[in-house]
């Protein structure tokens, strides 16, 4: 197997490899901002540079030529190499920062380069603490600066478009933005303008970088040049807790993070899954992090006289209880929801199941010609294909229609059905309508009795994506009844940990007054003396796996290790 | 106003873009042709070499703005590049300069109302062993500049003559 030398180590490699890639995968390091594994090396911030040589060999016998010590004479490169557009070849011999002077100080002088006409605004950035250029200064830049005369000033607060601003001054040219709409979402909206000190990105001119995926931008931008118009100065980096979770305002499914600080979600950013986004998501997913802090239903409501009145959690049990009662089992009708993760439906499914009503129906949210090919689909539902998957009954909206017509006792399950006009309010009068919401809607208004819900930021659950790959959520928000401390899988910032209700930094009304649908279900069949055990996603899965063919293998621990796993779908990976 | 192109210009584009495998190196030579054309590549006309070219607008503006010789917008007739960098500054670059803009009352970077003359201050154009020069219309250079020459430079300029090409002795070439 071929061979190459870093820092006097010996690794063996396949196939064509990124030097600089190559380094990070094995888990070493060398200073960088241009380069980024999803797209093309240009090589123009000159940031990763290395000493590499070649093993000199006899041309005659294809022997390796050997000093007086035995070791193997190495022709050096004449100057220092950009690691990230080398390709790594066999027996090649390189030296990094670790070992070698002249690197270390090419990188210092590089760094003192790059930071000559740089604001250094640090405290007022919002980049700063997940700043490539903060931190390898840090760690390999230069300790000040030789260069004593003005820095050259750039247009600041630039709306670039609806989503991103930008700080030309920042802007270290590294082109990933460029690229990134050249090579990634392929809008080439953007461009370098001018040169030498001179320049920065912009779009041409009188056009918006309206790009569906400009938001990424700001991401990778390895400075504080672009920033989300939304979230800028909203909160510093390391007040935030980062918890893994799933798109849900569309049926890809990106895997994503969000971001809490005092229990609100402040701004939702791609995770890494090859086998689902790469790097990236649409601007549209990041809007949802609305859903989960506004404008959520909070504590049981009942309607009294066409007013929803909110009431006690044993009124809302009691009421619904006695409802399922008194109503001929063939006359209720239980609506699943695609909106909702797999072990939601699968508990309303054991509901319906143990009172011996019909199987749970829904109705698929698709849009057609909505998708775009690339991370935007069609369908605007995150779990289509777990409902399926499942066995419930899809219905479209006519014949849904005609069920609830027929039906006396609806319990539908997080579905916004009137706002996205499946059903109209006239069609649940005279109805008895329970509702179980996240947040307030068209929908909600109709309820009788509504019940409040956790979020994909709230629970622990599963969700199958269109290409049928189930990927799972964790809770990153505290509701009124759970506790960071007390729950394994949630993290906790800095501000989580030290804070006490009685800090002027905890807000209580930001946990929300809400409970995983199962847990209400579990209570409900309790009441109504079913034997109803489901206490949480990891365990409703369990049973799910066991029972349904379809989920068989499927557990959360699994879907951790692989991120995810697919069910029998096509199996696609992003490559723009 | 929109800008179009005409029909020779059309097929002169044809050939440019037949030298090259792909489209995209024939933005700067295209430039040029509308350059020629308009007199000047402001965003309206860089919009129209995209369009004629199939290639993102955003590209043409960056290659656009790369280069000083494109004009990003409208200017004189004639554009008089005047160097004030190191050796045309040491030979009196700034005295030329100032004294072309109060002959012409305007400042470097301006055009003159009548829209015959534009004056920007340059960085080196490669000529110190004639300094100070300036420059024409990215085309001539006018060495070993006095004020008369530029006097008459400007008197026959006015009246549409433009210098000849100046042959240089070199200390190793002889004219
Ligand atoms: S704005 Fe950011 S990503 Fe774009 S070129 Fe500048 S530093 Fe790079
Ligand atoms: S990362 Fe190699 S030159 Fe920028």
């Amino acid at each position: 197997m071929p061979e190459v030398f870093i820092d006097g180590k010996r690794f063996e490699y396949e196939g064509e490899q990124r030097l600089l890639q190559f380094i990070l995968d094995n888990g070493m390091e060398i200073p960088f901002f241009c380069y980024h594994p999803s797209m093309s090396a240009p090589a123009n911030c000159r940031q990763c540079m290395v000493k590499i040589g070649q093993p000199k060999k006899d041309r005659e016998t294809g022997e390796f030529e050997l000093d007086e010590n035995g070791e193997r004479k190495i022709v050096w490169f004449p100057k220092l190499q950009t690691a990230c557009n080398t390709m790594i070849a066999d027996g090649m011999v390189v030296l990094t920062q670790e070992t070698d002077e002249l690197v270390e100080r090419a990188q210092k002088d590089t760094l003192e380069f790059i930071l000559a006409n740089h604001p250094l605004d640090c405290p007022i950035c919002d980049q700063a603490g997940e700043c490539p250029l903060q931190i390898q200064t840090y760690k390999y830049g230069p300790e000040g600066s030789r260069f004593e005369v003005k820095k050259v000033h750039k247009p600041k607060r630039v709306q670039l478009g609806p989503r991103v601003i930008l700080d030309a001054e920042r802007c270290i040219n590294c082109t990933r933005c460029v690229r990134f709409t050249d090579e990634i979402s392929k809008s080439h909206q953007l461009t370098i303008m001018q040169r030498g000190d001179k320049n920065y990105p912009v779009t041409a001119p009188g056009r918006e970088f309206d790009d569906a995926y400009s938001l990424n931008t700001v991401d990778i931008c390895p400075v504080g040049a672009l920033t989300s118009a939304d979230f800028r100065f909203k909160a510093r980096v390391w007040e935030m807790n980062q918890t893994p979770s799933i798109d849900i305002s569309n049926g890809k499914g990106c895997n994503i993070d969000l971001w809490t600080r005092d229990n609100l979600i402040l701004r939702i950013t791609p995770r890494y899954n090859e086998a689902v986004n790469d790097h990236w998501m649409p601007d549209i997913g990041r809007e949802a992090y609305k859903l989960f802090n506004e404008n959520r239903v909070q504590r049981p409501a009942q309607k009294l006289d066409d007013e929803q009145i909110n009431s006690s959690w044993n009124n809302a049990f009691e009421t619904l209880a006695e409802k399922i009662e008194s109503t001929d089992k063939k006359e209720i009708l239980f609506i699943g929801s695609p909106h909702a993760s797999v072990e939601e439906n699968y508990s309303l499914m054991t509901l319906a199941n143990l009172l011996g009503a019909k199987t749970p129906v829904f109705t698929t949210n698709i849009i057609e010609g909505y998708g775009d090919g690339f991370l935007l689909d069609d369908d605007q539902a995150p779990n289509t294909n777990g409902c399926r998957l499942l066995g419930l009954e899809e219905k479209d909206a006519k014949s849904l229609k005609k069920e609830v017509k027929s039906a006396k006792l609806i319990v539908l399950l997080n579905d916004n059905l009137i706002d996205r006009e499946v059903l109209e309010a006239g069609d649940l009068n005279d109805k008895f309508v329970a509702v179980f919401a996240t947040n307030r809607t068209e929908t909600s208004k109709v309820a009788n009795i509504l019940i409040p819900v956790t979020t994909a930021a709230e629970h622990a659950a599963s969700y199958v994506n269109v290409d049928k790959r189930i990927q799972r959520t964790f809770p990153a928000k505290e509701t009124k009844y759970t506790d960071r401390r007390l729950d394994i899988e949630m993290s906790e910032g800095r501000l989580d940990r030290y804070g006490t209700s009685f800090d002027n930094w905890v807000t209580e009304d930001n946990k929300v007054d809400c409970i995983p649908f199962w847990n209400f279900v579990s209570q409900l069949g309790e009441r109504l003396g079913l034997k109803i055990e489901l206490r949480n996603g990891r365990e409703i899965l369990d049973e799910i796996s066991n029972k349904i063919p379809a989920f068989s293998g499927v557990s959360y621990e699994e879907m951790d290790v692989q991120s995810g796993i697919s069910l029998g779908g096509k199996k696609e990976t992003v490559k723009s | 106003m929109a800008y179009e192109f005409t029909k020779e210009d059309l097929e002169q584009i044809e050939k440019i873009k037949a030298k090259f495998p792909e489209v995209k190196p024939a933005t700067l030579p295209v430039l040029w042709v509308a350059q020629n054309r308009f007199g000047h590549v402001e965003p309206e006309v860089q919009r129209l070499v995209a369009e004629t070219l199939g290639l993102p607008e955003a590209h043409v503006h960056g290659v656009a703005t790369f280069y000083t010789q494109y004009y990003k917008e409208k200017m004189g007739k004639y554009v008089l590049d005047v160097c004030t960098c190191l050796s045309c500054q040491l030979c009196g670059g700034y005295d030329i300069l100032h004294h072309i803009e109060d002959k012409l009352g305007i400042k470097a970077g301006e055009t003159t109302e009548d829209g015959m003359f534009s004056v920007q201050q340059v960085e080196c154009l490669g000529a110190c062993g004639y300094a100070p020069m300036l420059q024409v219309t990215n085309g001539k250079y006018v060495n070993h500049l006095t004020k008369e020459k530029v006097d008459n430079l400007i008197k026959a300029l006015k009246e549409g003559k433009e210098p000849d090409y100046e042959q240089m002795e070199m200390p190793l070439r002889k004219v």
